[in-house]
């Protein structure tokens, strides 16, 4: 087994340097295509990290009137969190509010004087609440519709945040969409290259395959050389698009984290901690693609 | 060993190669097969190492019954049938031991057993001396040679050889006309496709006949007849 397993390397070797330019463009093409996979790959994962932070950040403040008694607000947060879409409800009272205001606009000292010279706060308490999915929000709202709060509620915010997720998504679908495009014809002309190479190859070796057939070689024993040269194609691809993305990384990640900013989206650190995952996807991807073309060349054209 | 029971080879439309061949070939025999161009002498060799399967009839190789024998049997056979071509179809880029062991490599041998086995076939063909030379480095004769060394590195029970003397002068001829005589000396059964006359004279073996594809004399120590 041994023995065939060495002889097997060797003459898939030789096949792989007798055609050495042939095999160095078939290989550019492998890498273009898992390059291309991989890129909108990572865009997605930006993507949709990038979603999901925006989610996360969703939610809808409910500003009460100044009137509003604290426990009409602790009965309508109440009836908030006993609604299957809602998470969580945060109270901020009255005095809350105002200390928030009073930080917020610390240097401001025309509006802190104006403050101080009203007798009482003229802030209403306000309710944070974040649903459990970000589907839910529109159904919250229409909760908060109920004319019973027409007299209790002053303003509710969340459609900006909505915009921005829409056009988020939207975004991303036409990433991936252009991505795919352009992956699949990448993918295509890989199989027609590997495909050809390979074809070329066992033209190259036909006098040799016509002897080992005659001297008893079995089936396998003739197959397998090319296969196994298409496998290092796909090695060979897969090192030498790492060996690119890498450095590549290093200088898009920190222009992408600056964009992202505030948003917990780090893609150094995500690529190191996947990158064990990222390769054998990678390498799998470039086997079955290399292991398909070869497969159908040697099937159409290696008679055993 | 070798054993036609009724063959007949048609390529289509309507082309018989063979028709209704039947013979025996006993283990140890030298047989001369020879015919005209077109008499169906290679298809009867393409037969025997089943690179083409009769239309008709059955074909027997030892016990084995090769008629339908399966894809991935005949490499098993073709280990036990030793092949040489008019046309040497030696690899241009490798020694003569390179050569010779190529039909050992292939078939998984160990590289121990190859260093064992190979200068022993060479010494037989006489080719002992010229092992690290390419083929484009020998003369036609000596390509012959390294063949039929090819062909002996699997002690085989059978030794086939269509035309191995078309290419070469009448001393290379002679030549391996007596290297093949050795290797039938050694118990293994001949079996020779030529058009060579004085050859099958000089032989006095078997000597089968053919004929548009038909069997038309088989003696036991025949001559040259067409």
């Amino acid at each position: 087994m041994l023995v065939f397993l060495l002889r097997t390397i060797k003459f898939a070797l030789q096949g792989f340097f007798r055609n050495f330019w042939l095999s160095i463009v078939t290989i550019i093409i492998l890498v273009l295509t898992i390059f291309s996979i991989s890129v909108v790959a990572g865009l997605n994962v930006v993507a949709s990290k990038a979603i999901a932070s925006v989610e996360d950040k969703v939610d809808v403040s409910v500003y009460f009137k100044s009137t509003v008694s604290e426990s009409e607000i602790l009965n309508a947060r109440y009836r908030l969190e006993s609604l299957s879409e809602v998470e969580s409800v945060n109270y901020i009272s009255r005095n809350e509010a105002l200390d928030n205001f009073k930080k917020q606009h610390a240097n401001d000292p025309l509006i802190l004087e104006s403050l101080e010279q009203l007798e009482t706060n003229p802030l209403g308490a306000t309710l944070v609440v974040k649903a459990k999915s970000i589907e839910y929000y529109p159904r919250i709202m229409t909760f908060l519709e109920d004319p019973a709060y027409d007299d209790l509620i002053q303003d509710k915010n969340y459609e900006d945040n909505k915009e921005v997720i829409d056009k988020l998504n939207d975004l991303s679908d036409r990433i991936q969409r252009i991505g795919i495009i352009i992956s699949v014809v990448f993918i295509i002309i890989a199989v027609l290259i590997i495909f050809n190479t390979i074809r070329i190859n066992i033209y190259t070796h036909r006098e040799e395959i016509g002897i080992m057939k005659l001297v008893g070689a079995s089936n396998w024993f003739v197959r397998a050389p090319f296969l196994v040269e298409s496998l290092f194609y796909a090695v060979l691809a897969v090192i030498i698009c790492m060996v690119i993305m890498y450095p590549l990384l290093g200088v898009v990640a920190p222009q992408v984290n600056n964009f992202f900013e505030g948003y917990n989206l780090d893609l150094v650190q995500y690529f190191n901690s996947y990158f064990w995952r990222i390769f054998g996807l990678q390498f799998a991807f470039a086997l079955v693609l290399s292991a398909f073309s070869s497969g159908i060349a040697i099937t159409r054209y290696l008679k055993v | 060993m070798i054993t036609l029971k009724n063959v007949s080879k048609i390529y289509e439309p309507d082309t018989y190669a063979l028709k209704n061949v039947s013979l025996h070939i006993e283990a140890g025999e030298f047989v001369s097969v020879v015919g005209q161009s077109g008499t169906g002498k290679t298809t009867l060799i393409r037969l025997i190492i089943a690179e083409e399967r009769p239309t008709k009839g059955r074909v027997i190789i030892g016990d084995w019954d090769i008629t339908n024998i399966k894809q991935r049997e005949i490499p098993i056979l073709r280990r036990q049938i030793g092949v040489v071509f008019q046309d040497f179809k030696l690899l241009p880029r490798k020694t003569i031991f390179e050569n010779v062991a190529f039909g050992l490599e292939v078939a998984g041998v160990n590289l121990k057993r190859i260093q064992q086995v190979v200068p022993q076939v060479l010494k037989i063909v006489g080719l002992e001396n010229k092992k690290d030379r390419f083929p484009k480095q020998l003369s036609g004769g000596e390509q012959q040679r390294a063949v039929i060394a090819r062909a002996l590195v699997h002690r085989p029970k059978i030794l086939v050889a269509d035309e191995p003397t078309g290419n070469l002068d009448s001393i290379n001829t002679q030549e391996i006309i007596n290297l093949l005589r050795k290797i039938n000396e050694f118990g293994t059964t001949v079996v020779l496709v030529t058009h060579n006359r004085e050859i099958v004279n000089s032989l006095r073996r078997r000597v089968i006949t053919l004929d548009h594809g038909m069997i038309i004399s088989d003696q036991s120590s025949g001559k040259y007849i067409l």
